[in-house]
Formats: structure tokens, C-alpha cells, sequence
């Protein structure tokens, strides 16, 4: 928040236009000259995305991180530079004196390309979430422990009954459903560090770095073991391979992955490796083999109690009148966690602007509340459009029977 | 030496390239503002985000970007063939065709400038020259499962069922997993009335890419068709049972050899169908209502038949006609409200 009321009305005027670009670089420029330049530098950003090669924006962003850089204050120069674009004239030498103390290699083609290994720059830490953070969602709690935590934490009685804590686990459902912070949840309940891993990770333009990433991370984990490896979109990383003919850097990447994950669940103790998709039916089957992903666990939208507890949070720090809790959760069925953020913060736009026009703080009520689920339409649509038909076609192996018989339970199937 | 910044230029158009082949799309879209931010007259990045919209249906505003490719590397065909595919989804036919045309003059020899220029073609509703310039793709690539996949398209569109069998079944050569040819080539089978074969191909298409969303309605279209035959038999058969209501004997004799002649009727229209599929069928007609309603009916008119066996009494078959007069008008309503709705939505 700001103590400057202009800014503030600027603030709230940029957020009912977004893409205003003069607007966005008017407030951006007040950020800048009031010394806050991350600030500043957000809707610099926005406005060369709605605007790419504007050159005020450019300008702009050029002294703005020349300040977060330096230190020096963003405010120095308060008009835009004229003349040429700072693309196609950018000046080369200051540039790299703004460099000089950073050491560069040059790119060779060994092993030595690249940059730091991943373990420089990703210091993994033990998080701090357990499950019983994860608010309701009692079904895939129960699941977890029955399939993942239990046989982690008692291999030798897993071994007796013929289970085994080898391999890793899938999580897998409609977007924004906390797939993320169940994993992180798991690696709090194991007392593991944590590594989350992204396709912007691993992908590289080099032939042959991809793989090299991969392995890096792999043995990163190995090297903080105990280490829940946590792979968002994994069907990113290790999609089919036959779809992917055209690139055959990519296809290298899921043969890197295969075998990393078999190193890392066989040889190596400790390194809980664990991924989240929302399309398992995009994975190459080869990763669902024994000893990779071979166990999987839906995460569903949340349940009424786990939304009444996603409602309260994002509202906490929020003014509320009256609200009806079970309202609006009956309200937000089939609503992703994402979802009724989303509600949340719509609800409360219209109250900030209400508070606005009035000059005095307006509540929020269920009956905003409702109003924005209406016009929120739950995210999760699309996906189980697509899940029922994985659950008619895809399901031979019963992989998918958790799916099958939540879509029975909702009578899509 | 490359100029400072040439690779991470090269670096960003790789990785949105990567990211858009991935399908994260959303990313590929980020990653590529974030470059062309950068470097906002590459050509190369604006290609990659026109690509990227593209991808996304979001073809108006994709289209400027290509027009900004084109503008910065008028000799790239990439640019003129975006341009193409991206005016042509806007019913821009005319611009179109020659964004297209240009593509394929600045690189004959690119399969990929043929697609394009073919797809143009045929959305425009020039069948005869898509087929040509389809077959000049498939002379370019002729080990390309997608060259020969658009020539099947094609020919289909144009009523060449032989060629586009015989297409989609080199497709299936290069390529078993393609599941749209597998689909399309289902299609083809229920149009040829050979709805055994159909669902066979369909069933495969499903499990070759189960988030395909088309194959279960096409499923769904097939086991209508199906449904349709066995109200055209039940109402001769019933035809047949009423003829004979006066003598039990002979309303017995004609009832049971209904049931016999539908039961290997069921068999012969249904015998391609691969193991485990009846599970599929049957949940496939659970997800659509009428469907589920007309199937429980003729399953309704069998039991008459069979009470007609067992009691001798013919003129229970006139229920069978009041059933499929309902089922009539219930085919027709449903037909009617699908059509509108698919007039609604523009398909």
C-alpha cells in the first residue's frame, strides 16, 4: 500500500484498465521517482506486454533496472530519452561495464557448458506444510498415507505385505487444485528438503544441455537426500515420445528422465521423486512403468470443507460483513482452489470500487460473494470434458478407476 | 563470431518452440512477450508467437504479429504462410490464398508451405485444387503420415472415398498411432454403413489419444446409426408378428425367429468389435441421454417379442409400433435440437 492518495487512485484506476499502457507507464514513472522500483518495474513489464517495443516503456525499463542494478535512484531522469529505439542502439560498451564483474565462459561443446550446477542456484529447504494443513480433501489424505507415506515410512512392513516404497507418485487432476502444495505437503510429512522442477528448468537450446539439467537436478537431489524431487507438468518433460518425431532433443530429454528415474528410485535411497500433471494421459507410458510413476492419485476439486477453509483464507485479511459460509460453498461446487481465489478477489474488486464511490469501506457480503461465483465459471470444465473420455477409452489397465468413479458419483459417466 | 545477445536471442525462439510443442502454451506465449520485449523485431519470435496464438484459436490477434513477421523478413516463408492459415480462419479467403501462395513461391520445395497452402485451399472451398495441391505435398513428402493424412482429407471432403481410404491407411502405415486418421477412417466405415468396423476404429482411436474429444460423439453418431437399423428391422418384424396374431402357433414360430434373425443381425453388424469393448459401448451410451432412452426402449420391444414367444398372443407386438413411433419422434426432436445447437455454435 502507498500513503500517497494520487498514487493510490492511480493504482485502482490501472487496476479497472489493465492494458491502459500510458497509464501503467504514468504510475510506473511515480513508482520510480517515489524510489520503488520493483514496483515500477512490474508495470514496466506489463505495459511492454501489452505493448511490445513501445519505446516510453523501453526507456523506462532500461533506467529502471539500470536503478534496481545499481542502486542508484530510478528518479534520476524523469523523461523518456528520445531518439533511436534502445534496441538496434543499445550501447554495447556500457553494457559491459555493467558486466565487467561477472564472469563468463565461453560455450564449449563438453561437459563443461553451461552455467552453475542446479544445486548453486536451488538451495532446498524442508518445508514447513503438513498435511493437516491442506484444509478438508480427506479422501486423497487417506490415499496418500495408504499408498506413499505409509510404505516410505515402514518399508520393512510395506515389504511383508508385498509393497514396496520404490517408485514415485503421480498426482494428477484439474488445474489449480493444489496439486503443488500437497507435494510440498509430503516432503513436510517425510521431513525431506524439497526441489520443485519446471519445464523452464530443464529445457535448453544446446544439444545435449536439457539432458545435462536433467542429471543435474537428479543428482542434486541425491546430494540432499532425504529430497522430495517434485516435477510440475510433467507431461511437459516426459511426454509421449511418439509425439514427439519432430524434435529430437525433446525425445532425448524423456529418455534422460526415464533413466534418471530409474536410477534415482533404484541405487539411490532418499530421493522421493513425485509429479504433477493434469494431462497423465499425455505421459509416455514408459514413465508409468514399475519402479517410475507407477502409483497414481487423483487430486479432485476441493471438497465443502476444503472449500470453506480455501474461502475463509483468502478472505481473512479482508473487510466481511455477514457471510454465509455454506452458501457460498454450495455456491462453488466444482470450483478449483484457483477458482474461488479468483471469486475472492472478484468479490472484493467490486467492493474496493463501491468503497471508491462511496468513500467509505464497503464490506464484503455473501451476496457479493455470490455474484462473482456466478460470474466465475469454474476452470474445471474443459478438463473433465477431457477426462471422461480418458476414463471411456483410456482406462484399460484401470489406472484411471478413481476418475471413473468420481464421474459416476457426478453422473458424467 | 555472433554479436552479443545472439544467443540468447537463439535460445528464447528455441524455447518457446519447445514449450508450444509441449503444449504449454500459456508458457510459450509468456516466454515469447518476454523475448520480443527484447527484441521486438525479430522475426523469428513474432513467427513463434503468431505460431503460439495460433495454437491458442486466438487468431485475430495473432494475425497483426504475423503481418509484423512478414513486415520484418518479407523473404521468410513462415511469416506468409502464418499469415495465410491465420486469415484463412478468419474467412478472409482471398488474402488468404495469396498470403498462402506466396509462401509456397518463396519455398516450393517445403512440404510444410504445401500443407499450409492446401488447407487454405480446402477451407475456401476449392476442393479440386486442395486435392492437387495435396497430391503435390504427398510427392514432396511421400514418407510424411501428415502429407498423406491431408490428402485423405481431402479426398473425403470431395466425396473420393477410394482415395481417401487408400490415404488413410498409408497413414496408418508411417504412423499406427495416428488417431486422427484412425478416426477419420472410422468415419468413413459408418458412412459406409459398416458399423462394427466404425466402432472398432473409433474404440482404437479413443485409446490411442483418450482426450480426443470428437470420438466419443462420433461413437455416440454411430450407435444412433445402429439404433436406426434396428427400428427399421422391428418394425417389419413387428409387421410380421401381427400378420400371424390370430394363430398362437404361428405368432410363437414368427416371434422366435424375430428373435433369432435380431440376435444374428446384433452378431454380424457387430462382430469386428475388439475384446473389452462392450464396457465402452455401454458407458458410451450411458453419457448420452436419448441415446440411453431409445436402447432401453428396443431393449423393452425385445422383451414383447419375447412375451409374444412365450404367450402365444401376437397382438402384443402392436406395443412394439407405439414404442418405435415414440422412439420416431424422439430421434426426430433430438436430430432437430442438435442441429440447431450445432448451427449455434458455428460448427
Amino acid at each position: 500500500m502507498t500513503d500517497d492518495p494520487l498514487l493510490t487512485s492511480l493504482l485502482a484506476a490501472v487496476a479497472a484498465a489493465p492494458d491502459d499502457v500510458p497509464l501503467r507507464l504514468h504510475v510506473a514513472e511515480l513508482l520510480a521517482t517515489a524510489h520503488r522500483p520493483a514496483d515500477a518495474l512490474a508495470h514496466c513489464s506489463h505495459a511492454l506486454t501489452v505493448e511490445p517495443g513501445n519505446p516510453a516503456a523501453l526507456a523506462l525499463l532500461q533506467r529502471i533496472t539500470g536503478a534496481l542494478t545499481t542502486g542508484a535512484p530510478a528518479a534520476a531522469r524523469t523523461e523518456p530519452p528520445t531518439g533511436p529505439l534502445p534496441a538496434p542502439g543499445f550501447d554495447w560498451a556500457k553494457a559491459e561495464q555493467q558486466v565487467s564483474d561477472i564472469r563468463f565462459t565461453e560455450p564449449a561443446p563438453s561437459e563443461d557448458v553451461g552455467g552453475p550446477p542446479t544445486e548453486d542456484f536451488r538451495a532446498p529447504e524442508p518445508p514447513t506444510v503438513r498435511l493437516s494443513d491442506v484444509g478438508g480433501m480427506d479422501e486423497v489424505k487417506q490415499r496418500l498415507e495408504l499408498a506413499f507415506l505409509g510404505p516410505v515410512r515402514n518399508p520393512g512392513m510395506a515389504r511383508q505385505f508385498g509393497a514396496t516404497a520404490r517408485g514415485g507418485l503421480l498426482l494428477y487432476g484439474p488445474p489449480g487444485c493444489g496439486k503443488t502444495f500437497i507435494a510440498r505437503a509430503v516432503a513436510g510429512e517425510l521431513g525431506a528438503k524439497f526441489v520443485e522442477i519446471g519445464i523452464a528448468d530443464v529445457l535448453d537450446m544446446w544439444v545435449g544441455r536439457s539432458e545435462r539439467n536433467l542429471a543435474e537436478i537428479f543428482r542434486t537431489a541425491r546430494r540432499n537426500a532425504p529430497c522430495v524431487l517434485f516435477l510440475d507438468e510433467v507431461d511437459a518433460l516426459g511426454q509421449k515420445r511418439s509425439h514427439l518425431t519432430h524434435s529430437g532433443s525433446l525425445r532425448n530429454t524423456v529418455n534422460q528422465l526415464l533413466s534418471e528415474m530409474d536410477s534415482a528410485t533404484g541405487a539411490n535411497d532418499g530421493v522421493f521423486v513425485l509429479g504433477a500433471t493434469n494431462h497423465p494421459w499425455d505421459l509416455d507410458s514408459a514413465l508409468r512403468r514399475p519402479g517410475r510413476f507407477d502409483r497414481m492419485l487423483l487430486v479432485l476439486p476441493p471438497d465443502a470443507r476444503a472449500r470453506a477453509s480455501i474461502l475463509r483464507h483468502h478472505l481473512q485479511e479482508r473487510p466481511v460483513a455477514e457471510l454465509d459460509v455454506d452458501k457460498v460453498v454450495k455456491a462453488t461446487e466444482h470450483y478449483s482452489g484457483a477458482d474461488i481465489a479468483h471469486v475472492c478477489d472478484t468479490a472484493a474488486e467490486r467492493a474496493l470500487a463501491a468503497s471508491m464511490r462511496s468513500g467509505t469501506v464497503q464490506a464484503l457480503t455473501t451476496r457479493d460473494l455470490l455474484a462473482a461465483a456466478r460470474e466465475v465459471t469454474p476452470s474445471t470444465g474443459p478438463w473433465f470434458a477431457a477426462a471422461r473420455n480418458v476414463a471411456l477409452f483410456g482406462n484399460t489397465d484401470g489406472s484411471y478407476d478413481d476418475l471413473a468413479a468420481y464421474l459416476k458419483r457426478n453422473r458424467n459417466l | 563470431m555472433s554479436a552479443p545477445g545472439a544467443d540468447a536471442l537463439a535460445d528464447a525462439r528455441v524455447r518457446v518452440a519447445h514449450l508450444r510443442q509441449v503444449r504449454r502454451l500459456d508458457d510459450a506465449e509468456r516466454a515469447a512477450r518476454d523475448a520480443l520485449a527484447s527484441w521486438p523485431t525479430d522475426a523469428g519470435l513474432l513467427c513463434e508467437l503468431a505460431a503460439v496464438l495460433l495454437a491458442k484459436e486466438r487468431y485475430a490477434e495473432a494475425l497483426p504479429v504475423a503481418d509484423a513477421a512478414v513486415a520484418s523478413d518479407p523473404e521468410d516463408e513462415r511469416g506468409h504462410r502464418l499469415r495465410g492459415l491465420l486469415l484463412s480462419m478468419l474467412d478472409r479467403h482471398p488474402e488468404a490464398l495469396s498470403a498462402a501462395w506466396t509462401a509456397v513461391s518463396i519455398a516450393p520445395q517445403e512440404p510444410v508451405a504445401g500443407i499450409a497452402y492446401t488447407r487454405v485451399l480446402q477451407r475456401a472451398g476449392r476442393l479440386r485444387d486442395a486435392a492437387q495441391a495435396a497430391g503435390r505435398v504427398v510427392s514432396l513428402a511421400p514418407l510424411s503420415p501428415d502429407a498423406h493424412f491431408l490428402l485423405a482429407d481431402v479426398a473425403g471432403d470431395l466425396g473420393d472415398t477410394t482415395t481417401a481410404r487408400r490415404a488413410y491407411e498409408e497413414t496408418l502405415r508411417l504412423d499406427p498411432e495416428h488417431a486422427a486418421a484412425r478416426h477419420d477412417l472410422a468415419v468413413l466405415d459408418a458412412r459406409a454403413r459398416k458399423p462394427g468396423r466404425a466402432l472398432r476404429g473409433l474404440i482404437d482411436a479413443g485409446r490411442l489419444a483418450p482426450a480426443m474429444t470428437q470420438v466419443r460423439s462420433t461413437v455416440v453418431a454411430v450407435l444412433w446409426q445402429l439404433s436406426g437399423r434396428m427400428r427399421l428391422w422391428l418394425v417389419l418384424a413387428t409387421i410380421a408378428v401381427l400378420a400371424t396374431a390370430d394363430d398362437p402357433l404361428a405368432a410363437r414360430i414368427v416371434g422366435g425367429v424375430v428373435l433369432l434373425l435380431t440376435a444374428a443381425l446384433g452378431w454380424w453388424s457387430l462382430r469386428d468389435l475388439p475384446r473389452g469393448s462392450w464396457p465402452v459401448l455401454v458407458a458410451t451410451v450411458r453419457t448420452d441421454r436419448p441415446l440411453t432412452l431409445v436402447y432401453a426402449v428396443l431393449a423393452v420391444c425385445l422383451l414383447v417379442l419375447v412375451a409374444v414367444v412365450v404367450t402365444g398372443l401376437g397382438g402384443l407386438a402392436i406395443l412394439v409400433w407405439f414404442a418405435l413411433v415414440a422412439l420416431g419422434v424422439l430421434t426426430l426432436v433430438v436430430g432437430l435440437a442438435r442441429t440447431r445447437r450445432q448451427r449455434r455454435s458455428g460448427r
